[in-house]
């Protein structure tokens, strides 16, 4: 793409963003949230393939949705309050109507069906901001609406999305529908805390862009899209196999892992406030998602995976991509645990 | 030809094909009647009569009873059905799937644990050995626009192959408006899941097509199409050609993946796209070779494998003349 046309799209992804976590008027919020979805489709679509651009027009098609159903909600609100500001929501229709709009836009069930299709379509750079960065915004929005959010709405498509978000990635040969699935399954981890501590949702969305990060960068140093392929990486990059494993099982939410972090903090948070069932059901179906981590983990770092002869002798060459942060991520990503009381503390 | 004795004598894991359930409810049958040709029996009759009809092999000539042309249906058998009987039964067959469907998903992709799924290196997907088997394609020609094209398919000798006949006329109709004609296609069907839920074949682990057939010397059209959501792509379609040779013996064609060519509405494009296989909605055959008179091509198995020897990602190259959209 011209480098010109690349800076504006991304310097307005970036700015959308912004403009949605600062503003204090919805009209405003909205109008960021809706920059953010025109920025990012020109970014899907830079090899104007055909599947791209179904991943495109799915994607706008969904936030486009959500979008009209957020300011439905605003307008609702503005009916019952009388004023613009973003704050605790007035009227529970506008509550649950915003919740489900928000939803949409973060990919949880029962709306997550354009997630594993849009992350599919998209190179793998891409589907890394889809998968990170499109999620600040809608979560900087449900963290200012959390006292008025419906308690039993966001805990059903929570622990459905953490469902959802297991049982549909056990199948996948697809990396990308993998990370997708993922992505759900986070999300509900993350919107199950909101209404008890959302702190703790900011500490799980921290910890899941780093973890996410590092996953999309180790995959897209040999532009592993497939698990095959992936098998194959002790071939090309011996190094990359340790870490895609050690990333992989963080992400699953292992000890002593950074990824055992959120997860232990958010259970204990919600045994705090008595609910025993929930956080049982959570950890349990957590282990399907794990249960997918280890066999990629398995195929791909512990196991010679069976191949053809010619797959054996690769040539190593030196690697030529860029590999922006990666070191620094991989080691946020598997060994921060330490530093939780420091986590605790701050946020 | 050793591929082949594999695949034959299953040493790859065949994959089980669902039964759509066209074949299993006369209900089912009756509505597709009006455009898919490819049943042996009558559209309309009862299962019952279904195996009396079931007859030794005939010539290319003559027409049998079992055959149905498009368009056509028979106006002596009458529907025996019971309209509740069938409905419940479609819903309890849905319902059944379904349940196949979850349990399916748990052991693995396509019913199959994964590790056996990706160490597969060959899979025959289409094989022509029974009148089920026949009821996965569509056979369509330019009738449909009213030319004069005839394409029937039935199962070949000894139920080993089937055969796909029939004469092509590029005579265009008199309708004013259409110039040419002269084309008959087999197409595969979408396969569905339960509710008829749309499904696609994942051959990311494969990059070559693999096709035991015997023509009669005329060249087809290979096409494939991606599943797709969007009405805008039903007409997409990546093609590459295969040159029948004729003769008694068995030809073994393998065109690899990385040699289809894209096509929207017939017409090639200059923006060429790589053929993607993690999502094949369904192959078909066209014989569209403006030579009048008749045809025949048999085929015994359509099969996907991955050809170590074959590095290559995409054949053609796109350039900035012909597309500058493509290298802003």
């Amino acid at each position: 793409m011209n480098p010109f046309i690349s800076i504006m799209l991304l310097s307005t992804l970036v700015l959308s963003t912004m403009i949605v976590t600062i503003s204090s008027h919805w009209l405003f919020a909205w109008i960021g949230l809706e920059m953010n979805m025109m920025a990012i489709i020109p970014i899907m679509m830079k090899k104007p393939t055909p599947r791209a651009t179904e991943a495109s027009t799915k994607y706008f098609l969904t936030q486009a949705t959500a979008s009209a159903l957020l300011m439905l909600a605003i307008i609702i609100n503005l009916m019952y309050s009388s004023q613009w500001t973003i704050m605790k929501l007035f009227n529970p229709t506008a509550s649950i109507l915003m919740t489900m709009a928000l939803a949409i836009k973060l990919g949880l069930a029962p709306f997550h069906f354009w997630v594993p299709e849009v992350t599919q379509g998209i190179p793998l750079t891409t589907g890394l901001i889809l998968l990170t960065w499109q999620k600040l915004a809608p979560i900087s929005i449900l963290y200012q609406i959390s006292p008025s959010i419906n308690l039993h709405l966001m805990i059903t498509m929570s622990f459905l999305s953490i469902l959802i978000g297991g049982w549909g990635g056990l199948n996948q040969t697809q990396l990308r529908k993998i990370m997708a699935y993922s992505s759900i399954a986070h999300m509900g981890w993350m919107t199950t805390i909101l209404l008890y501590n959302p702190s703790l949702t900011m500490l799980n969305l921290l910890i899941y862009i780093i973890m996410t990060f590092t996953m999309f960068t180790l995959l897209a140093q040999n532009s592993t899209t497939t698990t095959l392929l992936l098998s194959q990486t002790w071939n090309t990059m011996p190094i990359m196999t340790t870490f895609t494993m050690l990333t992989l099982l963080s992400m699953g939410g292992l000890p002593p892992l950074t990824g055992f972090m959120p997860k232990w903090m958010i259970i204990q948070e919600l045994t705090k406030n008595e609910s025993l069932l929930l956080p049982t059901l959570m950890a349990i179906t957590a282990l399907l998602n794990l249960y997918f981590y280890m066999r990629l983990a398995y195929s791909t770092a512990l196991t010679l995976f069976p191949s053809t002869n010619n797959m054996k002798m690769k040539w190593q060459f030196y690697p030529t991509k860029q590999m922006t942060l990666l070191p620094t991520a991989i080691v946020l990503s598997t060994m921060l645990l330490p530093l939780t009381p420091m986590f605790f503390i701050l946020l | 030809m050793a591929l082949v004795h594999k695949l034959l004598n299953g040493t790859y894991i065949l994959r089980k094909c669902p039964k759509p359930g066209v074949a299993s409810c006369p209900f089912l049958s009756t509505r597709f009647a009006d455009y898919c040709s490819s049943s042996l029996e009558k559209p309309v009759a009862a299962p019952g009569k279904a195996s009396s009809q079931r007859k030794t092999e005939g010539n290319l000539e003559g027409h049998h009873q079992r055959e149905v042309a498009l368009d056509i249906t028979s106006p002596e058998d009458k529907p025996e059905v019971s309209f509740d009987k069938a409905i419940k039964e479609e819903i309890k067959d849905h319902f059944r799937r379904l349940k196949d469907d979850i349990v399916n998903h748990w052991i693995g992709p396509e019913g199959r644990p994964l590790h056996e799924v990706l160490m597969e290196q060959a899979k025959v997907v289409w094989q022509f050995r029974g009148k089920e088997d026949l009821d996965k394609w569509i056979v369509t020609s330019d009738k449909t626009i009213g030319g004069r094209s005839e394409v029937f398919l039935k199962m070949g000798r000894s139920n080993q192959s089937a055969l796909l006949y029939g004469t092509l006329s590029s005579e265009a109709p008199q309708d004013g408006e259409s110039g040419r004609s002269g084309y008959c296609a087999m197409i595969s069907k979408i396969p569905t899941g339960p509710f008829e839920r749309k499904r696609f074949y994942d051959w990311s682990q494969f990059n070559t097509l693999y096709l035991r057939v015997r023509g009669d010397g005329r060249p087809w059209m290979v096409n494939i199409r991606e599943d797709t959501d969007v009405i805008q792509r039903k007409d997409q379609m990546y093609s590459y050609f295969m040159f029948t040779r004729g003769g008694p013996y068995w030809q073994e064609v393998k065109i690899p993946f990385s040699k289809f060519f894209f096509s929207n509405r017939g017409r090639i494009r200059d923006a060429q796209y790589q053929l993607l296989l993690d999502k094949i909605s369904s192959i078909g055959f066209t014989l569209a070779d403006k030579v009048d008179g008749p045809f025949f091509l048999e085929i015994d198995f359509i099969g996907v494998f991955t050809d170590p020897a074959h590095t290559e990602e995409f054949a053609y190259e796109n350039s900035p003349e012909l597309n500058p959209r493509l290298f802003k």
